[in-house]
């Protein structure tokens, strides 16, 4: 058995595809390698916000004003977008995209924060609950006039799942896909032994600080590595806390660990935004689901399932 | 049972284990998780009709990974001990990092520009849905500690009007550059061991593939596939020595500097009812080496019913050696080329075993939580004295 790989660019991301079969199987592999690619474009006409025909776009011009009916699919991932929502207290939300960026902007040259008040007035139409889904019609309603959602937070993990999938159902029995550092492993390296992979070190994105071995499991780091700012000598990160308006301090890294690529993306950064203490509570009383943080000073917190030795 | 090991490798990292310097953030409180939510994994999919994406095949091994602790190990060394860390890094191949932009909603495309810096790769596609046809070219750079490459390439795919064929023709070269890491006794010295040491040869390949699928009917899909491929540079693995019949100096194995190879291949997989798919593959090999081969693999999986499959499987091999190939001290130091590399030796193989996953929604052997298992068993032979059995167990737990 050997390992047959392509990288390229997908929805604004590198995308490194990988396949296990035997020996001389570059063609198959070359095949099945194109089926996943092909179901990664999908999704990406799907989703993007570059497009203005693209099914989210279709939603945000039509805020406030009307429903609008979406695939099925679009459909079912606004609803578990929503159910992230509720679990993480609107840290995730999927209208992230309507961040009034007129008023304040995070950018490496400020030298301070915005006043409270204009902090949550940029975030005001961030809400989730303003979402209104009609299961009956799929359609889905942006309740306030220039509300906008995007898939920046869920869609590179889910479309992972779907290459996945799609690569599964063509007999392919080990494999990753491996989405900007957001990966999903099945089955077994060619030496049988499971996948290693690295975790990058938020201070060195080329060198990784720990090693995990797994298999049939999803891997998500979210970080702020070069995108902050230092304000009162305190480090705030490019991440903006949707119910406050302002940067998120604390944290450099959030890596997630499940069966699920697409839960471990969304789970990430929100995790990031609760903060350590909430976010460390709340991944402990969830199942099948597993975080490493490192804070500010280097110190590394893990979850109740992580045992150290 | 599978488990999770975390290797720590630090960079001055502390582990906390108590959280008296944390801080509460004020705009999120700790709550309890209701029951649903607490499963969120495991049921993500559920409400969606879409079990299969979790519940299929091998996807619903995932489950046992979480049933247990994860362990971690703590690795801690200092700059002085890079060695060791090397050896660790080596053996990664991928990596989680945050791509920075991902909250950014115009994250779809931004660029995460560490990720240019060792990957440029542009790519185009055209894709006609009318016509049924697609387009695309690429160019790739990469580079790794002992690989260089530069690659471009150009396909083509056109299906039919009912969608139930599809052509697709590629062409690509790779033009790379291969540092030769010698066996340690035949380096010269002088290179002190270190990256710098190893000198660069040229390897450029060139291939064309062709392939035609075709739905027969809802039972039977076909696709036929060939590659031309054309390697010239240097196609030797150097690390391999080659020990001749004089008591001469052992050298480093030497193979022409081109090579041709011709595949040809069928695969056909044939869904019978809802209890039987048979998927084979059939393939004729051969290059201007003199190798050439065959392979068949035929592959069924039978369902007796939906909590019990039995999937037996056989591959058959068979090459001839190449023109250049003998066994240990055979070689004569005349010979232009020689190797000892029993991969082109002639050989026969069989690999054959079988499958059979047992699923019980009441629990294994009364265990309510555990409620599949799956054994597989597989026997490798070759020719070439290389036997090898091969048992995995996999077991699946609530």
């Amino acid at each position: 058995m050997q390992l047959y790989k392509r990288v390229l660019r997908l929805m604004g991301n590198r995308f490194e595809f990988t396949v296990v079969l035997p020996p001389d199987e570059n063609i198959f592999a070359e095949h099945v390698i194109d089926l996943a690619v092909a179901e990664v474009s999908r999704i990406e006409r799907l989703l993007t916000t570059y497009d203005e025909k693209s099914q989210t776009n279709q939603v945000n011009n039509a805020a406030g004003e009307h429903a609008v009916a979406v695939d099925h699919e679009v459909f079912k991932l606004i609803e578990r977008s929503l159910r992230i929502s509720i679990l993480t207290q609107g840290a995730f939300d999927i209208s992230y995209g309507s961040l009034d960026k007129k008023l304040w902007n995070f950018d490496k040259t400020m030298t301070s924060l915005p006043e409270p008040e204009t902090a949550r007035k940029m975030v005001r139409l961030i809400n989730f609950r303003n979402i209104i889904l009609d299961a009956e019609n799929t359609t889905v309603m942006l309740k306030e006039k220039g509300m906008r959602i995007g898939f920046g937070g869920i869609g590179k993990g889910y479309a992972a799942e779907r290459a996945k999938k799609v690569m599964q159902d063509a007999g392919i029995k080990n494999g990753i896909v491996n989405a900007a550092g957001d990966l999903t492993t099945w089955g077994f390296q060619p030496d049988g032994k499971p996948w290693t992979i690295g975790i990058a070190h938020p201070d060195a994105s080329h060198q990784p600080f720990s090693v995990l071995e797994i298999s049939n499991a999803a891997v998500a780091t979210s970080g702020n590595y070069e995108k902050f700012v230092m304000i009162g000598g305190k480090k705030y990160s490019h991440t903006i806390d949707p119910k406050t308006g302002l940067p998120v301090s604390g944290i450099k890294s959030v890596t997630i660990v499940s069966t699920n690529a697409e839960i471990a993306d969304a789970m990430a950064t929100p995790i990031m935004v609760m903060g350590i203490k909430v976010g460390l509570d709340l991944i402990n009383q969830m199942s099948q689901i597993a975080c490493i943080i490192i804070d500010d000073h280097d110190r590394l917190y893990t979850s109740k399932n992580i045992k150290l030795t | 049972m599978k488990k999770i090991c975390l290797v720590i490798t630090g960079l001055c990292l502390s582990i906390i284990g108590a959280f008296a310097q944390v801080s509460d953030s004020s705009a999120y409180k700790s709550r309890k998780l209701v029951v649903e939510e607490v499963n969120l994994v495991s049921s993500y999919y559920h409400q969606d009709g879409n079990n299969s994406a979790v519940e299929g095949g091998i996807g619903s091994e995932k489950l046992t990974d979480f049933a247990n602790i994860l362990e971690v190990k703590m690795y801690h060394y200092d700059k002085k001990n890079r060695k060791h860390s090397w050896a660790l890094e080596a053996g990664i191949d991928y990596y989680t990092s945050a791509s920075s932009d991902r909250i950014d909603t115009k994250a779809n495309s931004s660029a995460s520009s560490s990720d240019i810096r060792f990957y440029p790769m542009v790519s185009c596609n055209m894709e006609n849905e009318v016509k049924g046809t697609n387009i695309g070219l690429h160019a790739s750079f990469s580079t790794e500690f002992d690989y260089q490459s530069i690659g471009f390439g150009a396909s083509f795919g056109k299906k039919s009007k009912d969608r139930n064929r599809e052509l697709t023709l590629r062409a690509q070269a790779y033009l790379d550059q291969v540092s030769i890491i010698l066996p340690i006794e035949l380096r010269g010295f002088g290179g002190g061991g270190e990256d710098e040491g190893y000198p660069r040869e040229a390897r450029n390949s060139y291939s064309f593939s062709a392939s035609v699928s075709q739905v027969i009917n809802e039972r039977l899909q076909l696709m036929l596939i060939t590659e031309l491929v054309k390697q010239d540079g240097f196609l030797a693995l150097p690390f391999h020595r080659v020990i001749f019949n004089d008591n001469s100096p052992a050298r480093s194995e030497k193979l022409p500097s081109s090579r041709f190879k011709v595949p040809i291949g069928l695969r056909a997989n044939y869904f019978m009812g809802d209890h039987l798919v048979l998927r084979s593959f059939y393939r004729y090999y051969q290059d201007d080496w003199g190798l050439n081969s065959h392979t068949a693999d035929i592959e069924a999986v039978y369902k007796f019913s939906s909590f019990v499959s039995l999937t037996p499987f056989y591959r058959y091999y068979k090459q001839t050696a190449i023109d250049y190939f003998a066994p240990y001290q055979q070689h004569k130091p005349t010979d232009e080329f020689y190797t000892s590399n029993y991969d082109l030796s002639a050989f026969t193989s069989h690999f054959y075993g079988a499958g059979i996953r047992l699923g019980a929604p009441r629990g294994v052997l009364g265990i309510k939580k555990w409620n599949m298992v799956e054994i597989r068993y597989g026997r490798y032979n070759r020719s070439t004295n290389l036997n090898a059995n091969i048992i995995s167990m996999h077991l699946k737990f609530k």
